[in-house]
């Protein structure tokens, strides 16, 4: 199997109108064809959006360079358009087409044959939960329908790479459940690259492999999360009263590291088969007392938040910084 | 099987030619015009005037069945230049009438429904996209232009005879090209108005507007200025001046046809601007 990169962004930079939008990003993410899904994560402004607009061809870079699936996005543009499914985050459809024509016309846009388009879109209409309503009109359609109905047609030809813009806005939580599952079962069965944008961690965390945070136009952190679930460190945010200095000195003995955050407040990330209760008993013996103590594994959260700046940095996380890998 | 019971399973076979997929948009644009009542009913209507004028030619090539008539009368009946403009004349009108109709339709809604970044994220690109729409425009206005011109010109040479043919072939060919020139502004400006009123009646207004607001700018300037130039900004004139030179029929006062072709030329270009501005799969505020 090739180690070809999904995307790979060189000293990239997009400016919209005279305003510098990515500042000269550079990674690799993903490999092709191991059917992985990369999570991008940010706030609103990050950036993401962009990202994709200009992995699509939709804005050209002012510097750098970007390639998908080992192709270049400025000179092989048709050549990578073809092994790409994208499923934009705005409403995008036609309205007086029924789903079933919609899906086939995007597949036959996409090279298939009439014949194998057709079958390709009644399938695809029924893996997604349309199969009922695939010959209403698709303004007729929910919210959710939508949402589902765009993933059918990014998906109809069989794509290397599918693009996913926000895949889960407006859905109900039995509706989300769907889609994340569908997006699994893509990356998980069919062996699909996928190349999700988010701003929900929770989304992110449940089918991603691998995460890269962006804020301001920068990659701020790009993780690996198999690892970080292989891992599975918990942490701990304690806050105490008495003297704490020699607590940090402390956490080695139960195997964990923390970092202290002032008036008492501490960030402590336990290894794998270290229980909370540890923590009590630690504290105990430092004579400290406990004013409050939660205890969570969302890992992503974590380091979401110390990327984003809105957490003193915790030791032990394994994500490497941007430029780094 | 039944579908439903098949599974979903990633295509894997043989993918269409560049052409094929080129194509795809107008088979299904086609489609869809045509369950148009109106646009179905205004296309058999406009085989009417055809059907008149193959009648005519009929009889112009049967003097037998025309005697009796005055010399000046038959003298006057021919199928010449003149016969060919007047074919033309109404053919237009039909012409600016469908495309009003079925013109917005093709961009419009894709525009308003944000189904560019879908078209653009296939390998399709803006240009193709373009071209694509306007070779379904243009491809439903020659049914009712210069295909049924050309069957009344093949008409007249089977009657007429081969002589016929040499000494007027250029009517033909002008008559194709004028009607080619005619289409490509036609649905030009049905693109650029759908490109820019996202509203479907309301495109179709507008480029409707667009021959009647500029006949009328340039009939003021005339009149205002004393000066026949203001013509050329008027689309139908300046076409009628270069049909008219290409059928060899006596030129109205105004301008000239180079004059009045480069207008034209001038009017598909801002055109062409107007349908590249707008038609993008984002829009960047600056």
């Amino acid at each position: 199997m090739s180690d070809t990169p999904v995307v790979e962004l060189e000293n990239l930079k997009v400016k919209l109108g005279r305003r510098e939008i990515l500042h000269g990003i550079t990674c690799r993410l993903g490999v092709s064809g191991t059917g992985k899904a990369i999570g991008l994560l940010g706030p609103n402004g990050a950036g993401k959006s962009t990202l994709i607009l200009t992995l699509l061809g939709f804005l050209r870079p002012s510097a750098g360079r970007a390639r998908i699936l080992g192709l270049d996005c400025a000179h092989s543009l048709g050549d990578a358009r073809s092994r790409i499914g994208y499923m934009p985050e705005n409403d995008s459809f036609i309205g007086d087409m029924t789903a079933v024509a919609f899906v086939r016309q995007m597949a036959e846009l996409s090279g298939l044959p009439p014949e194998a388009a057709l079958e390709k879109a009644h399938q695809v209409l029924f893996h997604v939960g349309l199969g009922e309503a695939r010959y209403r009109e698709l303004r007729t359609y929910s919210l959710g329908m939508k949402q589902m109905a765009k993933l059918a047609q990014a998906i109809v030809h069989g794509p290397e790479l599918v693009v996913l813009d926000e895949p889960t806005n407006g859905l109900d939580p039995a509706a989300r459940r769907r889609m994340l599952k569908l997006i699994a079962e893509m990356k998980n069965e069919q062996g699909m690259n996928v190349l999700v944008c988010s701003h929900l961690l929770r989304d992110i965390e449940q089918v991603c492999d691998e995460a890269v945070i962006m804020k301001d136009g920068a990659i701020v952190h790009h993780c690996n999360l198999e690892e970080e679930r292989r891992s599975n460190r918990s942490f701990v945010e304690l806050e105490v009263t008495g003297d704490d200095g020699h607590l940090r000195a402390a956490l080695p003995e139960i195997g964990a590291e923390g970092v202290p955050e002032g008036l008492g407040r501490w960030r402590i990330v336990l290894p794998p088969g270290v229980e909370v209760d540890a923590i009590w008993g630690l504290v105990n013996r430092q004579n400290l007392l406990v004013r409050k103590l939660t205890h969570r594994r969302d890992t992503l959260e974590e380091i979401f938040l110390k990327a984003m700046g809105h957490i003193a940095r915790t030791p032990g996380e394994s994500g490497v910084e941007a430029g780094q890998r | 099987m039944s579908v439903y019971k098949r599974g979903y399973r990633r295509y894997t076979g043989p993918l269409t030619g560049r052409w094929a997929r080129f194509l795809v948009l107008p088979r299904y644009a086609w489609r869809r015009l045509y369950q148009q009542r109106l646009v179905l009913l205004l296309t058999i209507l406009a085989f009417v005037w055809p059907l008149l004028c193959a009648g005519f030619i009929y009889l112009t090539n049967h003097v037998e069945l025309l005697q009796g008539l005055d010399k000046e009368f038959l003298q006057f009946i021919q199928v010449d230049g003149r016969f060919f403009a007047i074919f033309m004349y109404v053919q237009a009108g039909f012409a600016v009438l469908l495309a009003a109709l079925a013109g917005p339709g093709l961009i419009a809604p894709d525009l308003a429904n944000n189904a560019l970044p879908l078209y653009f994220s296939r390998p399709l690109t803006r240009w193709t996209y373009a071209l694509a729409r306007l070779t379904v425009l243009m491809g439903m206005l020659s049914i009712v232009t210069w295909i049924p011109g050309l069957i009344l010109f093949g008409l007249q040479v089977g009657l007429a005879g081969y002589t016929w043919f040499r000494l007027n072939w250029t009517l033909g060919a002008g008559m194709v090209v004028g009607f080619l020139i005619w289409l490509l502004l036609l649905s030009l400006v049905a693109m650029a108005s759908s490109a820019y009123v996202k509203w479907r009646v309301v495109a179709a207004a507008v480029s409707l507007a667009f021959f009647f607001i500029l006949s009328g700018i340039a009939a003021m300037i005339d009149e205002v200025l004393r000066v026949t130039w203001g013509h050329i900004i008027d689309p139908a004139w300046v076409v009628n001046q270069v049909w008219r030179a290409l059928l060899g029929v006596t030129p109205v006062e105004g301008p000239g046809a180079g004059v009045s072709a480069l207008a034209l030329v001038a009017m598909i270009l801002l055109l062409i601007f107007v349908i590249e501005r707008k038609l993008r799969p984002v829009e960047i505020v600056s």
